[in-house]
């Protein structure tokens, strides 16, 4: 799996500054992608912003504070996204729950995904090839 | 506050001083009362002697921080059903969980066990949850505890450890005085639990003299009114939180004034009680061994919505999930109060505790505890609301430095 510190790299440098500022015309892709894409750099500021004090930058976790890797996985296998969606807007952040807005949420919740290289869908999918991959 | 009892001259302090005197050829240090003299020495050598800490905040081997699970009507001990199984609440016990969890699980396998099941599910592997696999057991029930986490890693291993079995555990008119009787029902039954896991190896449950230090004398007016109105779920001020301990004084050892001329702390005014403590490490592996030997078992898992719990087995579940449950079972009833505690490496030569100027210290065989009870004046209201579960060093050293004071002013001897 790749490792977290890199996703959260590759989320920010590639599809934030890759996409809205280098110059010259955007690659070719579907717009869809895009969007995705679009999302994903924001999951990732959002979850610096709002989460990795407590579970890491590298969603490592510690003694107290799960992990969002490994364990997470196979917590949320074969549920449904929006009921992860519905977990994290409801309880996190712990210190303010309630407060991310449903599209910030469902941001954090794809970052989450493609984190731990599970596919975008409606539902966790684990041992699944990914079908979004934006450009590095 | 109780008064107490006044301390004989030969108390404990002038133990200490008679055990200084043979701690010195030792090169040790301890602490002598302003007001040592020759005859002390002659004092019984059983009395505790109380060598000094110096805390320092680069000492800190770990902040913890935890979440009281807080309901104004006291902890959730009602029964509901899903699907078909029926679902025996035992969560929202504030700051009394591990104080109360065998009298609470006491009261919850009772009411279990008029089921006639034989198999039980606990979710949750706190202490509160723990203790209601035990006392399952005990009576008789096949237990399996379904948990996100086991004990080292639960919220209510980042307690402090200590006898507070009234501590924001409800208010006083919202709890209503049906609660108190229940209170008293559990505490009794708590306390006389503990007292089985006392003198065993390792200390898991010990009593410890505590030193209540005050730069003002001590005032026994009782406590101010309340503000007008009901408080509804949210308590106001410090005096809408139930105090209920002196419903169960016959039981726990009073507090007694240490005269002045007996006080070795920088602090003029001090009053000593003996405090029962939970070592943590001790403790911890003694409960979860005794489940296994008992032939309990423990699946991990994690559940996302209450309708989860059909999948089980079992029809009758206990449920502990602490403060998980606000937003498990979607109980907003439940609320957060933040506290924190610094640890330090353990001092077994210096068993005791102390309470000064909002802070708390306990000296136990997992390290030297500090805590910021109440650092800003603002009572039981202190963290009230407050949800944010990540360490705060410069809280960690506010409190650490209140007893680095305390001790930089005292007298020593020897060294």
């Amino acid at each position: 799996m790749m490792r977290t510190k890199d996703m959260i790299a590759r989320g920010i440098a590639t599809c934030a500054l890759g996409l809205a500022l280098l110059p010259g015309p955007a690659p070719a892709r579907p717009p869809a992608a895009s969007t995705a894409c679009t999302e994903l750099a924001h999951g990732a500021d959002l979850y610096r912003a709002a989460c990795a004090m407590c579970h890491g930058a590298h969603l490592d976790g510690n003694f107290q504070t799960p992990a969002l890797t490994g364990r997470f996985v196979a917590n949320w296998a074969g549920a449904p996204v929006s009921a992860l969606e519905a977990y994290v807007h409801r309880a996190m952040p712990l210190m303010a729950p309630g407060t991310l807005s449903p599209d910030d949420t469902r941001a954090i919740v794809a970052f989450l995904l493609e984190a731990n290289n599970l596919p975008q869908g409606k539902t966790v999918r684990v041992g699944v090839r990914k079908a979004l991959a934006c450009p590095s | 506050m109780d008064t107490g009892r006044i301390l004989s001259r030969r108390g404990v302090f002038a133990g200490g001083a008679a055990l200084g005197a043979v701690t010195m050829m030792a090169g040790e240090r301890v602490l002598l009362p302003h007001a040592a003299s020759a005859g002390d020495a002659l004092a019984p050598q059983h009395r505790p002697r109380l060598a000094p800490l110096h805390p320092r905040e680069d000492q800190i081997t770990d902040i913890k921080v935890c979440i009281r699970p807080f309901r104004a009507a006291g902890p959730r001990l009602d029964v509901e059903r899903i699907g078909d199984k029926t679902i025996f609440h035992n969560y929202g016990h504030g700051g009394s969980g591990w104080s109360l969890s065998w009298g609470s699980a006491n009261l919850v396998v009772g009411k279990v066990a008029a089921t006639l099941n034989r198999r039980v599910a606990v979710i949750g592997c706190g202490i509160v949850g723990l203790t209601a696999a035990l006392t399952a057991q005990r009576a008789g029930f096949d237990v399996t505890i379904y948990t996100r986490d086991l004990l080292p890693h639960t919220r209510s291993v980042r307690a402090n450890g200590s006898w507070t079995p009234d501590s924001r555990i409800a208010l006083t008119q919202t709890a209503g005085p049906a609660f108190a009787d229940q209170w008293e029902q559990m505490a009794r039954f708590s306390w006389a639990t503990y007292r089985t896991y006392l003198g065993l190896p390792g200390a898991p449950i010990m009593f410890e003299d505590n030193y209540i230090l005050s730069d003002k004398p001590f005032d026994d007016r009782p406590a101010p009114v309340p503000p007008a109105g009901a408080p509804g779920r949210m308590p106001r001020a410090t005096e809408d939180f139930a105090t209920y301990e002196s419903r169960i004084r016959d039981i726990i050892p009073a507090v007694e004034d240490i005269p002045e001329a007996e006080n070795p702390f920088a602090a003029p005014h001090a009053r000593r009680h003996s405090l029962m403590i939970y070592n943590f490490g001790a403790y911890g592996h003694l409960l979860l061994s005794e489940f296994h030997q008992a032939g309990g078992r423990i699946v991990i898992r994690e559940f996302h919505s209450p309708q989860d719990l059909t999948a089980l087995p079992e029809k009758v579940i206990i449920n502990c999930p602490g403060y998980a449950a606000r937003d498990w079972w979607r109980d907003d009833s439940l609320i957060p109060v933040r506290g924190q505690t610094a640890w330090l490496p353990p001092r077994p030569e210096a068993p005791y505790g102390l309470d000064y100027r909002g802070a708390a210290l306990l000296s136990k065989t997992d390290g030297v505890m500090i805590q910021a009870v109440d650092l800003d004046g603002l009572g039981e209201m202190t963290g009230v609301g407050n949800s944010f579960e990540h360490p705060d060093p410069t809280e960690a050293a506010r409190a650490i430095g209140v007893f680095a004071d305390l001790f930089a002013r005292m007298p020593m001897v020897g060294g």
